[in-house]
């Protein structure tokens, strides 16, 4: 065998130069693919190799301004499956299926669908409680069931269900918010979701040994509100009442606001919602609601969640009257002295009467006002001229919305004003605004003259309590001076304690205020008038402004001062005895008071003791049963011990336990006199407190009903020149 | 060079034995990590493919100590029988009742539950027959007619058993090593040119005609443009290699070996190597291959006689065709074809055949002309 060569000896080392020159040419090669395409193709596999789910974040609480939750988030679990991963696991999908319908009680075909699909991901059922939870996932473990997932979320919860529903609003499905607050506030509340990240293979399936990564949701911040939540249930319970009493067909609304800062402390609208299940109405019961089509239940959905507060208008009517006469005594073409008639007055072509036939002649500028009397009003706007009329109409803030939080209806408002737009919009008349800009413009006259951007957001807050943002009250413009307004709040206590408003009147807490009833006219129902009255309290230093509006009330009358007063002034009286403010009773209220008494409770007592009791309080009284024996045990009275009545009134006293058949029908008493109706009653054994003067016009117990003998009717009266529009 | 020659029994060289050590444990623990996911997804096991690899391992190693102790120059007098017993093997392979099919290609033979290759052994045989003749007849290769043909017609023969199978890769191979062979033993250049012509024209007829080469040449060029067909293992091969960067996801951390990439264990090993271990381990392995072509080269360079110097550049060559064919193919740099990573890729036969060629270069290096270094 011979030698190896030169010859080949070069080729060889030709050889060892071509492999080193490639082996380094494919290092470079490899080098681009990693350090200059690196990145892309990196991000084109991690695409193919990740899945991520969403963690949402927990929703930030939504706090009354005492610290009460009124949308609060729980932690809930929602269940998911990963088809593909399930279904090449080989797991029996029927018995899963069948597991899983029993653990969230769903029907097995639903569950079966779903895991049955050609999709990466599918929910199975959202936000179940933990304890469900806890159990699929318990399940999960020890049948070793892969590609089905229980996930941390959350659900909104409004523990006060319908409780100032159209503030707060509601949330959607991703816990976004759709409505009010919630969705105002969306950008507070909402916080950061987090995510689980995980790596899979290429059939979808989870990587075995790699962990999921977490990726921490960050919580959202606590909305601190103005409202008040007691102030709040007393207005929806007030509205809620009136609805019913003065057959309310479309809706009332109650804003309470403090006219010193702008803090809106109430704001009922009713019909209402419950934030929980918003897409169901409260008002409609199952069987209607199963009748009714798509389309229907769209448009009863959304009308209940329109906040009448701030998203519908409505002609003020002489509510506004308030507004011109600070106009006049701001530009001194009135004062409340002025001498004035309210004969009727011709402008254009129309003519404008007072409400009263044949009017109240000359009188005051304070009591056209008390009165209510139109021309009185026509004539101050006209003294006053277009350009100076609407420029209070502008500086009150009729033109712009308020500004509040939540989204505001459009107002409709004469651009260019002629005299007879004027003279109609001085009492109210032919222009719309939401019932809010009546209480702001309210607040400015209560307050010494200030308009103040109403509000509902006190401040927001982190988990710490740390307080992150405080929306301080913010001042628009002066209005009107300290002195108008110091005048114009003794001119509005006036209409309470002697005018329209007097059903407003609140013992010892000073009710100034404003009543209004306006036709709609492009309502065509029954009872199309809108009744209101606008209140504020104490009159020499306002702490709240309130409004009551009652939209379509079908009954007779229909006027503010007569329904809407005596809501507004009973939830005055409530909401101050809640603030605690004292009442400063004036002489008149005292003997008022004096006329009514408590029964006491004489049951037990032998008959001798119980008449002398009763003698002694000033009541009369009639004995059923055996009356021969002084001796004898009271059984029963009637009316029940506790009960305020007026004095004198008769108390029946049972020597027996009486039974059902001793009650009495009571009988219809409208239009009666209030001697005619003191004598009906008592010659049928019931006693009777006496509301108003005049006419009565409605009675606590209707016509046929039973009570008692011896049981209290209430009756109202009233001139029966109130019952015309004012 | 005046140093004295001697053809008398040294130590074997320590540096290829050192280099193939390392070679081969990497190829093992990456064999391990890019077979796991597959094994326990296919197999229920993930033990299973690194069971029947360090068995292979195991009977490599026999295999190669009885290589680097049998003596080189008694391989030159069995060449001829061995190529005449692989010729055997490979036509009985294609026969259809005796060789074993998968994927439409008749390449195995069935030996109780393993399968073996006879291309790999006919690879060897190739080279122990070209050597072996070509250590005698050298001087006849400056004629074409009379020097070269012969051997065109014998390597033609192999060459065309094993196209039919069809296993174009090892084809291929053996077409480049044998021409290293004929190149190292001094065949004209101009001879080569000749060849080259009628070579590049046949290809080219072959790829007109054939619609799969067709395609292959096509997602080779572009892989996105059907990533879901053929495109797929190019781009999930450049996935798991960009994703490695320059120290890698770490050893077993792949995510492209999670059934992205077809069958990680075979030829695809290399992309995983380069997402686990980065830039850094890339460099390394191709490294430990450059020593293994400088000693292997080196090894030829003193053989003390041709047979052996064309046994070693054949060996060397055999493995670093390979290793380059492959990584070329993992980055996209060529047209796709099935070629094995050497010491890494699963594959009984394969190793077991390049643990015996290592045998025999070691073997070679014990007559070595000159001292080691």
């Amino acid at each position: 065998m011979s030698k190896p060569g030169m010859q080949t000896k070069k080729r060889l080392l030709v050889l060892l130069g071509a492999y080193t020159f490639l082996t380094f040419l494919l290092i470079i090669r490899v080098g681009w693919i990693q350090f200059v395409q690196g990145s892309e193709l990196q991000r084109l596999a991690y695409e193919q190799q990740s899945r991520s789910r969403i963690i949402s974040p927990r929703r930030g609480t939504i706090y009354d301004r005492n610290g009460i939750a009124l949308a609060v988030s729980a932690s809930v679990d929602t269940i998911s499956a990963f088809p593909k991963e399930l279904q090449d696991s080989g797991a029996d999908l029927e018995a899963v299926a069948e597991k899983l319908a029993e653990l969230l009680d769903m029907s097995k075909e639903e569950v079966l669908a779903k895991i049955s699909k050609n999709s990466p991901y599918e929910y199975i059922k959202r936000k179940v409680e933990p304890e469900v939870g806890a159990k699929v996932r318990a399940w999960l473990q020890e049948a070793k069931i892969v590609g089905i997932t229980v996930d941390e979320d959350t659900k909104r919860y409004y523990p006060k269900r319908n409780l100032a529903s159209h503030v707060l609003g509601c949330v959607g499905t991703d816990n976004q918010g759709l409505e009010g607050i919630e969705k105002a506030m969306e950008q507070y509340l909402k916080g950061l979701p987090g995510r689980i990240l995980s790596e899979v293979d290429a059939k979808g399936r989870q990587i075995p040994f790699n962990r999921e990564r977490h990726i921490d949701p960050q919580d959202g911040y606590n909305v601190v509100l103005t409202i008040d939540e007691t102030i709040q249930y007393l207005a929806e319970k007030a509205i809620e009442k009136a609805i019913v009493d003065n057959k309310v067909l479309k809706g009332a609304v109650a804003i309470v606001m403090d006219p010193n800062n702008g803090e809106v402390l109430a704001m009922a609208s009713k019909p209402d919602f419950d934030p929980n299940s918003p897409f169901r109405p409260l008002h409609i019961d199952d069987a209607t609601w199963n009748s009714m089509s798509m389309e229907e239940r769209e448009n009863a959905i959304y009308s209940t969640w329109r906040n009448k507060a701030l998203a519908d208008t409505y002609e003020p009517g002489s509510t506004f009257k308030a507004i011109t006469a600070s106009a006049g005594l701001e530009e001194g073409v009135i004062t409340p002295e002025s001498r004035v008639n309210d004969f009727t007055v011709t402008v254009g072509g129309h003519r404008i009467n007072c409400w009263k036939p044949n009017a109240h002649g000359e009188e005051s500028f304070a009591q056209g006002l008390q009165m209510s009397c139109n021309p009185v009003f026509v004539r101050v706007a006209q003294d006053l001229g277009i350009d100076r009329f609407y420029k209070y109409m502008r500086a009150f803030g009729f033109y712009d919305k308020t500004g509040i939080e939540l989204p505001e209806a459009d107002i409709i408002i004469h651009k260019r004003p002629t005299e007879i737009d004027m003279a109609v919009a001085s009492f109210g008349q032919r222009f719309k605004v939401t019932p809010l800009h009546m209480v702001t413009a309210y607040c400015a006259i209560a307050n010494g003259g200030t308009l103040i951007r109403p509000h509902l957001v006190k401040e927001i807050t982190d988990n710490e309590g740390n307080v992150i943002k405080k929306f301080e009250p913010e001042i628009v413009r002066q209005v009107i001076s300290k002195k108008t307004s110091d005048t114009m709040r003794k001119l509005l206590q006036d209409v309470v304690t002697l005018g329209t408003g007097s059903r407003a009147y609140v013992p010892g807490y000073r009710v100034a205020g404003k009543t209004g009833t306006s036709e709609t006219e492009t309502s065509d129902i029954d009872g199309r008038y809108v009744a209101s009255f606008m209140a504020f309290a104490p009159a020499d230093n306002p702490r709240i402004v309130v409004l009551v509006a009652l939209d379509h009330p079908d009954v007779y009358p229909h006027t503010g001062g007569i329904i809407a007063a005596p809501v507004a002034g009973k939830l005055v009286e409530d909401i101050l005895s809640y603030l605690q403010e004292e009442r400063v009773y004036t002489e008149k209220d005292r003997k008022k008071l004096a006329e009514d008494v408590y029964v006491p409770d004489v049951r037990g007592k032998t008959l001798k003791e119980a008449e002398s009791i009763l003698r002694e309080a000033g009541f009369e009284y009639r004995i059923e049963g055996d009356a021969t024996n002084k001796d004898i045990t009271v059984k029963e009275q009637t009316p029940k011990p506790e009960t305020a009545i007026p004095r004198k009134s008769t108390i029946v006293l049972y020597t027996y336990k009486p039974d059902e058949n001793d009650m009495v029908v009571v009988p219809d008493l409208l239009n009666k006199t209030v001697d005619e109706a003191v004598a009906i009653l008592k010659g049928l054994g019931l006693n009777i407190k006496v509301n108003g003067e005049g006419r009565a016009y409605r009675q606590n117990y209707q016509q046929g009903s039973r009570i008692p003998r011896g049981g209290l009717v209430e009756v109202f009266f009233m001139d029966p020149d109130e019952a015309d529009l004012e | 060079m005046a140093t004295k020659t001697t053809a008398t029994k040294k130590p074997f060289d320590f540096w290829i034995f050192i280099t193939i050590l390392i070679l081969l444990s990497m190829g093992i623990v990456m064999l391990f990590s890019a077979s796991a996911p597959a094994a326990y997804t296919y197999k229920n096991d993930i033990y299973h493919f690194l069971k029947d690899q360090l068995l292979f391992a195991f009977v490599g190693f026999i295999a190669m100590f009885v290589a680097m102790n049998f003596h080189y120059k008694k391989l030159a007098k069995l060449a001829p029988i061995l190529l005449v017993i692989c010729m055997v093997l490979l036509i009985l392979v294609l026969v259809p009742s005796i060789g074993y099919e998968a994927n439409n290609a008749r390449r195995w033979l069935r030996i109780g539950r393993f399968t073996v290759q006879p291309s790999e052994m006919a690879k060897l045989a190739l080279i122990l027959f070209l050597s072996s003749s070509l250590s005698r007849r050298k001087d006849q290769l400056q004629y074409f007619f009379r020097g070269l043909l012969p051997y065109l017609v014998v390597i033609g023969m192999v060459a065309g058993l094993i196209v039919v199978e069809p296993h174009l890769s090892a084809t291929i191979i053996i077409l480049i090593v044998s021409s290293i062979i004929l190149f190292c033993a001094g065949a004209k250049i101009r001879h080569f040119v000749i060849m080259a012509v009628p070579a590049v024209a046949g290809l080219g007829i072959v790829v007109a005609m054939n619609e799969y080469m067709q395609k292959r040449l096509f997602s080779f060029i572009n892989p996105w443009s059907d990533l879901k067909g053929d495109g797929w293992q190019a781009v999930q091969s450049l996935y798991a290699i960009g994703s490695g960067g320059l120290f890698g996801r770490g050893l077993g951390k792949s995510l492209q070996k999670f059934l992205y990439i077809p069958e990680p264990y075979n030829d695809f090993i290399f992309s995983i190597l380069a997402e686990e271990l980065g830039f850094i381990g890339v460099v390394t392995v191709m490294l430990l291959f450059l020593v293994l072509v400088w000693r292997g080269v080196k090894v030829a360079m003193n053989a003390p006689d041709t047979f052996g110097c064309l046994v070693a550049v054949g060996i060397t060559s055999l493995i670093t065709v390979q290793v380059l064919l492959n990584i070329a193919v993992v980055t996209s740099s060529i047209p796709p074809t099935g070629v094995s990573l050497p010491f890494f890729s699963s594959g009984g036969t394969s190793l077991l055949f390049f643990m015996t060629e290592i045998g025999i270069l070691l073997n070679i290096s014990k007559y070595s002309k000159y001292e080691r270094i």
